[in-house]
């Protein structure tokens, strides 16, 4: 509890009134002064020896007046006041702690829902090491596959401490040495409150908080720190949860381009090509996290609309007459109506319709130029294309690398997108891009 | 010496920003409260505290015509008022920005905020 300043109170009006008032009534001079020999109230010194003013047990002054017996009833008046206001203070200090607690809880549970585990613990051990003493937080989590505890995060150096925890029940450790089941831990932790992460019911890993000096940890300090975890438990299953549905989606997605590939012969691992110069390209470029997400599905689905063009023109061994081309270029719409039907493709939609647009407004469907052309499109139309040059066909080889790059730099600004070209090149450069795969 | 005015009709928010700011005091600040909207004003015109908290929902007089007063009727300068709000209570932006005040934060308010806002407007360490 913080010592309560004699001159704090005294100071206040109403108080003072009632000491002059009283002072003046009694005939006599009242000084007060504080531990540190300061007058706080009054002045001189009396002839008598100065009685003690307590509160709490506290000595907090002394009061020093010229008549002993005068001068105790005014000792009994302040300590009065002082052990009143004391109390007072105990209290509004306590109600504030729980009311800092209480908003960083709702603080915490508004925005503890990441869907992202690394963050989440990231945010677990920002908050727990902000209201409890700790100069290790560790957040480990029990791996699927091995049943053993991982570290994913913590905020000072591994004690490996939280790996004899898993017993699942939350608990204090003030004295580490002297317990059993840290003798054969080599560290030097002294005191730690550990809780496990527990959602519904099962075990995702265990937390600990702990010192290397010597500290006592509270009932109310493992309360607080449980409430954090229990939280911050939830939001990781959630998280997990929502990972493995995306998981199972982006499979699904990729299940349904290798379907379409496998129909065509010649163009073994073009998607996956595609795939890898368009986010080569998107890293060059700094594009938006939302734009990357969406370029990686569009390059891997651009051409999904090929299940609509048949067979004897998809597999056709030798050049392509004008009409068998049309029908090849009905697949940016036919991949348009595929994607509809599933809400969430909807966006990646026009980059897979309009992979075959150029800058110049001559690319088909739409025949949109420049800006109006998606991002993600204009990086995939370059990626696409690329892949075609340096692909055999049967009918002709592929060209060399130079000759590739050099056809892209030659039609950069008409066909394609300068910017797009510049970071394809600069990638290639770099060697975020090669051949390997082919 | 700076000083301050908590301004709320519910006793226990009084004691809770008077308790936050308490070490403020150390440093010279001196904290006043007032318990309604009159109450307030008086307090503003005669103290001419540099920083106000003000609940928006007082009796007598709410926090929006407490401001009003102050910053447009009066006119008084280098006065800070942060306005207090429930959350959940749907803060008027425009009419506090009519008012005039400076910053509204809303309850329940982080202690550690609030504190560091209270001494970055008056200049403290």
């Amino acid at each position: 509890m913080a010592l309560l300043n004699l001159k704090k109170i005294l100071l206040r009006k109403d108080i003072i009134k009632l000491l002059d008032m009283l002072t003046r009534s009694m005939g006599m001079n009242v000084c007060i002064k504080d531990n540190a020999g300061v007058v706080v109230y009054g002045e001189g010194g009396g002839t008598q020896p100065g009685l003690p003013i307590t509160a709490s047990g506290q000595i907090m002054g002394m009061v020093y007046a010229d008549d002993a017996g005068k001068a105790a009833a005014i000792v009994s008046l302040v300590n009065h006041i002082a052990g009143a206001e004391m109390e007072k203070k105990a209290l509004a200090t306590e109600t504030l702690d729980k009311y800092s607690e209480l908003t960083m809880l709702y603080d915490f549970v508004e925005k503890v829902n990441t869907f992202n585990v690394k963050e989440i613990a990231a945010f677990l051990i920002k908050h727990v090491s902000e209201q409890i003493k700790a100069d290790n937080v560790s957040v480990m989590l029990i791996n699927d596959k091995t049943g053993l505890p991982v570290v994913i995060a913590e905020s000072g150096s591994d004690n490996g401490i939280g790996r004899v925890l898993l017993s699942g029940k939350a608990e204090i450790i003030n004295d580490c040495p002297s317990d059993p089941r840290c003798r054969n831990v080599a560290c030097t932790v002294s005191s730690l409150v550990c809780s496990p992460m527990k959602a519904k019911d099962k075990t995702l890993g265990v937390v600990t908080a702990s010192t290397t000096e010597p500290y006592n940890y509270s009932a109310d300090d493992l309360k607080f720190f449980c409430t954090l975890v229990s939280q911050a438990a939830f939001a990781m299953d959630n998280a997990r949860l929502y990972e493995s549905l995306k998981n199972a989606f982006i499979k699904t997605v990729y299940t349904l381009a290798e379907t379409i590939e496998k129909r065509d012969p010649y163009t073994g691992g073009h998607t996956k090509r595609v795939s890898n110069y368009s986010i080569a390209i998107a890293e060059t470029l700094g594009i938006s996290a939302v734009d990357r997400e969406r370029l990686e599905l569009a390059s891997v689905l651009h051409d999904i609309g090929k299940i609509g063009v048949s067979d004897n023109v998809l597999r056709k061994a030798s050049k392509l007459t004008d009409e068998e081309f049309d029908e090849i270029k009905t697949h940016p719409m036919c991949g348009q109506e595929i994607l509809s039907y599933i809400e969430e493709l909807k966006n990646i939609i026009p980059g897979v319709k309009s992979h075959h647009e150029r800058i110049d407004g001559r690319g088909y469907p739409d025949g949109l130029k420049g800006q109006e052309i998606d991002l993600i499109a204009r990086i995939i139309a370059v990626a696409d294309s690329f892949d075609a040059m340096t692909s055999d066909r049967p009918y002709r080889k592929g060209l060399p690398l130079e000759a590739a790059l050099e056809e892209l730099r030659k039609c950069s600004g008409t066909q394609f997108d300068t910017m797009v070209v510049e970071a394809f090149i600069e990638a290639w450069n770099n060697n975020s891009i090669s051949l390997e795969s082919k | 010496m700076p000083t301050i005015l908590i301004a709320d009709d519910e006793q226990h928010i009084r004691m809770l920003i008077e308790q936050t700011l308490e070490s403020l005091e150390d440093e010279g600040v001196e904290i006043l409260t007032a318990q309604n909207g009159d109450d307030a004003l008086q307090t503003i015109k005669e103290k001419r505290p540099e920083l106000v908290f003000l609940d928006v929902m007082m009796p007598k007089m709410n926090g929006f015509d407490v401001c009003n007063a102050v910053k447009n009727e009066l006119g008084i300068k280098g006065i800070y008022i942060i306005m207090l709000t429930a959350k959940g209570q749907e803060f008027d932006k425009e009419k506090g920005i009519e008012s005039g005040c400076d910053l509204y934060i809303t309850k329940p308010f982080s202690p550690k905020e609030l504190k560091n806002k209270a001494k970055e407007i008056l200049g403290l360490p």
